[in-house]
């Protein structure tokens, strides 16, 4: 009955995860190869190569991140129904509206690199927002059906 | 807009989880539907009148705050 288009299946949610976790000691041990840092849009008009190695990095490991927090944020319910749909987009609006004003907050409040690393923050902020939001509502609504189970026992 | 279907569900003798099944939605969503929560969409509430067999006035009625 739900319309559930443009959602991956219950269980890429756990294909995210993994995706999450196994770029972590990818990440720790690439930066203790590179202990200085180095700039990841050292791009050719600034005298960088555009395909170097830390560049390859830096997209390897934003695809991984990526790819998992959309596999997480957009993966069905178990059992999808128009409620679900609701509260799914509720979030994704409450998600959005936290975002934005986090991003103007820091944009007029910040100048020269703090600016460009906030925008690099905004790759995936809108989706963790997002994430952490609609998981809250689910179980909020999962606790609320088990509380009042137990008051009225039908 | 309130609702009867936990007064019908204990005529019929079913479960939350047993209409949610019959209706395809969750057993959540019934739940929240039955507290008042959640209003459902015309079409689920057509479904669940189905279910009781009866008209979907006898299962959902506006309130004065609705008017």
């Amino acid at each position: 009955m739900a319309k559930t288009k443009w959602l991956f299946p219950y269980n890429s949610r756990f294909i995210g995860i993994v995706l999450i976790l196994i770029h972590i000691p990818i990440k720790l041990l690439w930066d203790a190869h590179y202990p200085k840092g180095y700039d990841y849009h050292d791009l050719p008009d600034t005298g960088g190569v555009l395909f170097s190695p830390p560049h390859l990095f830096f997209i390897g490991t934003t695809l991984m991140v990526l790819v998992g927090l959309f596999l997480i944020a957009f993966s069905k319910e178990k059992i999808e129904d128009e409620q679900i749909i609701q509260l799914r987009l509720d979030s994704l609006r409450w998600a959005i509206y936290l975002n934005y004003a986090i991003l103007l907050f820091s944009l007029v409040f910040t100048g020269g690199g703090d600016s460009k690393h906030i925008l690099m923050l905004n790759i995936w902020l809108p989706l963790l927002f997002f994430i952490l939001r609609f998981q809250w509502v689910m179980y909020r609504l999962n606790r609320s059906a088990k509380s009042n189970d137990s008051e009225t026992r039908l | 807009m309130k609702n009867n279907i936990r007064v019908e569900r204990a005529i019929k003798n079913i479960t939350q989880a047993e209409l949610a099944g019959q209706v395809g939605v969750s057993r959540q969503t019934i739940n929240t539907i039955e507290s008042n929560k959640y209003v459902p969409s015309t079409l689920l509430a057509l479904k669940i009148a189905r279910v009781f067999g009866k008209p979907v006035e006898e299962i959902f009625q506006l309130e004065n705050s609705d008017l």
